[in-house]
């Protein structure tokens, strides 16, 4: 036992640390195969995300809609649903949650509503899978995945046609009321409401919801073992909908946040693939709310710190792509790793 | 024999010394040796923890013991993994069979036959036909694993070891999910491979069965190898006592005081897995403070019966009731807040949560009740106590209510599974195989548990294939046989002969 942790705990953390080492030693090479100190490039990522007040307040807005879906996505992956959908969850979410804004106008409830708007548009698109699975068998791998596809161009759609801008050229949606929109709190950087929402009120919810009640133990029994929880009178059915409808209603907030909170309106290049960063995150912390929180900042901080790396070093962008790439097989893999270091004496716990 | 220099040439397999002590500082096996011969049924006997199952991991390449050697055929050997001991000849059949259901035997065989190039099914049918001609097994090399009765698929199981030339066959607890009549088979098959010279290494803790197979026994006590005997010279009560402590001798069980139904069951109809009608059209009467026994050869419908009764598995017809309280297709939340207890045949399958503490597992029926949890919320301390009482009521051997269950042995999750199952007061227990893989004085204590519960007015319902069982405890005897009850017998009417005659059907 080191500081009171747990021995499963501790072995997540080697485990989170060695893909991160593994990660980065071989993005290493593509920056040496493109031209690129690698020991300066991981010092501009650094300083890109934590350099400055304005770059690390940057880094947590960052983390705010990551945070958010990869908590849900705790949540339906510690009962072993794989929610691939958090996408099309966060877009309907931000979708719903627009239209409702915008036709509401300036009202005192006008946030609150569309944040509701925003959960039940999240839900409503995880419910679909989520009957498919428990009422017809059908693998929600599948369903969740390919329902991406389905919100993003619907989306496509009614801001193409039904609810553009009559005072923009793009494919956009009015801007947001005032009211409707998550306010400034440190001017002129970006730090706005929902980070505090998503870091001081979801995070520490959702943290409460897996450990400490009922309805964790059920997502823990049912993820491990359906047929012991079903032995001990669980609903497994029940379980396995309220996680995807659950992890649903964190995209569709992770969405809203992003409209009212940085962008003002909604585009269809709204999420530059938070729903799949989501799930690398999941993976990371181990489903571990403090594990996903750290590691939302983590990934936070490769988005922004690559990009000043790019623009400093004239590397290519898709560098953040590469390493998330690379840290999923790396975490995926992380298990082996670790029982050959067990193994070979390496790491004794 | 004298266990310090055994002249290592006559033996098929020769340990010395050997020690294991695990990282969580529990030694195991303290300085073990022995030896099997040639040709040998050499059994292996003790307690739950005694070591027996470490020891055999050890030979078979699973564990590295921490000291010793371990000699083939007077050849000093390092067994590294389980590849290692398959090349010198010894070959495991585990408790939990790990052949493939929708292969077929043919197909399971051919995995581990180490083929290369194109799969010659036909060469391997042959092999198997050749082989099991050898010790008259009679298997279909067709059929599919998952259509086998599980007295088959360990057949199949030592089948395959015979494929691959094993020299020494390690059995453990190869009867415990057996019935008698099979137990009978096996110990056919096992006196054939020794006349063909082959050497068995018998785990089990059943006394009786030890000395009706085996030629030695060596006993296991806490890590240590008390002594090895030849089994013509010792005998049920040396042994017993060897194995425990303080051996408690069998209990009397008086017939309980019969009180008024408490569960009912009329008409009932299930179906198997495979959508035939495993039970048919039965009634059955339990009764409060009455241990009703179901005696029958496993498949013929007691799974489904169960599974029916608790609400694990859809009656497509019939009823049952609790009293007058309607039980009939109610969710198995309901059943259970009902008072109904369900000790599971699979324990690890069904019984417990293996990546969830003791604690946890513990609570697994009760932790949305008070005062275990409040408005959802839990109560990790009240869960805690309540469960350091049980793991002390129940003798159940963990470091502590927080460590994980995959952490504890077999007979421990098994106590597990018995202490959340009888700690309350239940209106009806099903106990399937209640002390299948428990000692003697766990048994014992199942046993009395289950008296203690009938006294106090609960109807308990003792599904078992271990006859012995099913008559020290049963007031009635109701006799299974594919999907009906073809026979009935109380105290005073039973009649040994009969009954097995009607478990295999031969009567009617």
């Amino acid at each position: 036992m080191v500081l009171g942790l747990s021995k499963s705990t501790l072995r997540s953390i080697y485990k989170a640390i060695i893909s991160i080492v593994l990660a980065f030693a071989v993005t290493s090479v593509l920056f040496l195969i493109t031209g690129a100190n690698p020991l300066i490039a991981y010092y501009y990522i650094f300083y890109g995300a934590f350099g400055d007040l304005n770059l690390t307040i940057e880094t947590l807005v960052r983390t705010t809609p990551l945070i958010l879906v990869s908590l849900g996505l705790a949540i339906a992956f510690k009962c072993k649903v794989w929610n691939i959908g958090a996408e099309g969850q966060l877009y309907m979410g931000a979708m719903l949650g627009t239209i409702t804004a915008v036709s509401l106008g300036n009202t005192p409830f006008t946030l609150t509503i569309a944040i509701i708007a925003a959960i039940i548009g999240g839900m409503a698109w995880a419910a679909v899978p989520a009957l498919m699975k428990t009422r017809l068998g059908i693998n929600e791998v599948i369903t969740t995945f390919l329902m991406n596809y389905v919100a993003i161009n619907f989306v496509q759609w009614l801001l193409s046609f039904p609810f553009r801008s009559s005072d923009s050229l793009f494919p956009e949606s009015a801007s947001l009321p005032d009211a409707a929109r998550l306010s400034m709190l440190l001017p002129p950087t970006r730090l706005h409401l929902g980070v505090i929402i998503a870091l001081v009120v979801v995070f520490p919810i959702v943290y409460f919801l897996i450990t400490k009640t009922t309805f964790g133990y059920k997502l823990k029994a049912v993820g491990e073992n359906p047929d012991a929880a079903k032995y001990g009178g669980i609903n497994i059915n029940k379980t396995i909908f309220l996680a995807l409808i659950l992890s649903g209603a964190l995209a569709g907030i992770a969405g809203f946040f992003e409209v009212s909170g940085i962008q003002y309106r909604m585009r269809a290049s709204l999420s530059p693939g938070y729903g799949y960063t989501g799930i690398v995150i999941a993976l990371l912390g181990a489903n571990n709310p403090i594990g996903v929180a750290l590691s939302s900042i983590f990934l936070a901080a490769i988005f922004n710190g690559s990009s000043t790396m790019s623009r400093a070093l004239n590397q290519p962008q898709g560098v953040v792509d590469f390493i998330q790439g690379v840290l999923v097989i790396f975490v995926l893999g992380s298990e082996y790793i670790m029982r050959y270091l067990e193994k070979k004496g390496v790491v004794k716990l | 024999m004298s266990a310090s220099s055994p002249s290592e040439e006559n033996y098929a397999i020769l340990v010395k010394g050997i020690t294991k002590t695990y990282a969580n500082g529990v030694t195991a096996n303290d300085d073990i040796t022995f030896g099997v011969m040639r040709g040998e049924i050499h059994a292996l006997l003790g307690e739950n923890g005694a070591g027996k199952t470490t020891l055999v991991k050890i030979l078979s390449g699973c564990l590295i013991p921490d000291a010793g050697e371990i000699y083939v055929n007077g050849k000093k050997v390092k067994i590294n993994d389980p590849t290692k001991a398959g090349n010198l000849g010894i070959g495991m059949v585990h408790q939990h069979f790990t052949l493939i259901p929708t292969f077929t035997v043919v197909e399971n065989i051919a995995l581990t036959l180490s083929l290369t190039g194109r799969l010659n099914l036909n060469a391997v049918e042959a092999k198997i036909k050749e082989v099991s001609k050898s010790i008259n097994l009679d298997i279909d090399p067709k059929a599919r694993i998952e259509q086998l009765p599980v007295g088959l698929r360990q057949r199949v199981e030592i089948l395959r070891l015979l494929c691959q030339d094993v020299k020494v066959l390690i059995l453990d607890e190869p009867t415990s999910v057996l019935t008698p009549i099979e137990v009978e088979e096996l110990f056919k098959i096992m006196r054939e491979l020794k006349t063909n010279g082959k050497s068995i290494i018998l785990i089990t803790h059943k006394v009786k069965e030890a000395l009706a197979i085996s030629d030695r026994i060596s006993i296991l006590r806490g890590g240590k190898l008390l002594k090895t005997l030849p089994s013509h010279a010792t005998n049920e009560i040396e042994l017993a006592s060897l194995i425990v402590e303080g051996f408690v001798p069998s209990l009397r069980v008086g017939r309980g005081h019969m009180g008024e139904s408490i569960l009912i069951v009329k008409g009932l109809t299930v179906k198997g897995d495979r959508g035939d009608e495993a039970v048919k059209n039965v009634d059955l009467d339990l009764h409060a403070g009455e241990i009703l026994g179901i005696a029958g050869v496993a498949g013929n419908g007691q799974k489904e019966l169960v599974e029916a009764l608790t609400g694990l598995r859809k009656m497509e017809a019939g009823s049952s009731f609790l009293r007058d309280c309607n039980l009939t297709n109610k969710p198995p939340k309901f059943i259970i807040q009902k008072g109904v207890s369900y000790i599971p045949e699979d324990k690890m399958k069904r019984g417990v949560v293996l990546n969830m503490s003791v604690s946890e597992n513990l609570a697994l029926k009760n932790f949305e009740e008070q005062p275990f949890s409040k408005n959802m919320v839990i109560n990790r301390e009240a869960i805690d106590r309540s469960a350091s009482v049980l793991i002390d009521k129940f003798g159940i051997k963990a470091s502590n209510s927080c460590a994980m269950v995959s952490s504890l042995s077999g007979g421990n999750i098994q106590k597990l599974v018995v202490a959340r199952e009888l700690a309350q007061g239940s209106n009806i227990v099903v106990a399937e195989q209640p002390t299948a893989g428990l000692d003697v004085k766990a048994s014992q204590a199942v046993h009395q548990r289950l008296i203690e519960l009938r006294s106090k007015g609960a109807g308990v319902l003792l599904v078992s294939s271990d006859l012995d069982e099913i008559i020290k405890l049963s007031d009635r005897i109701l006799v299974m046989f594919n999907g009906k009850f073809v026979g009935e017998f109380t105290h005073d009417t039973l009649d040994i002969q009969r009954l097995a005659r009607l478990m295999l059907g031969s009567l009617q």
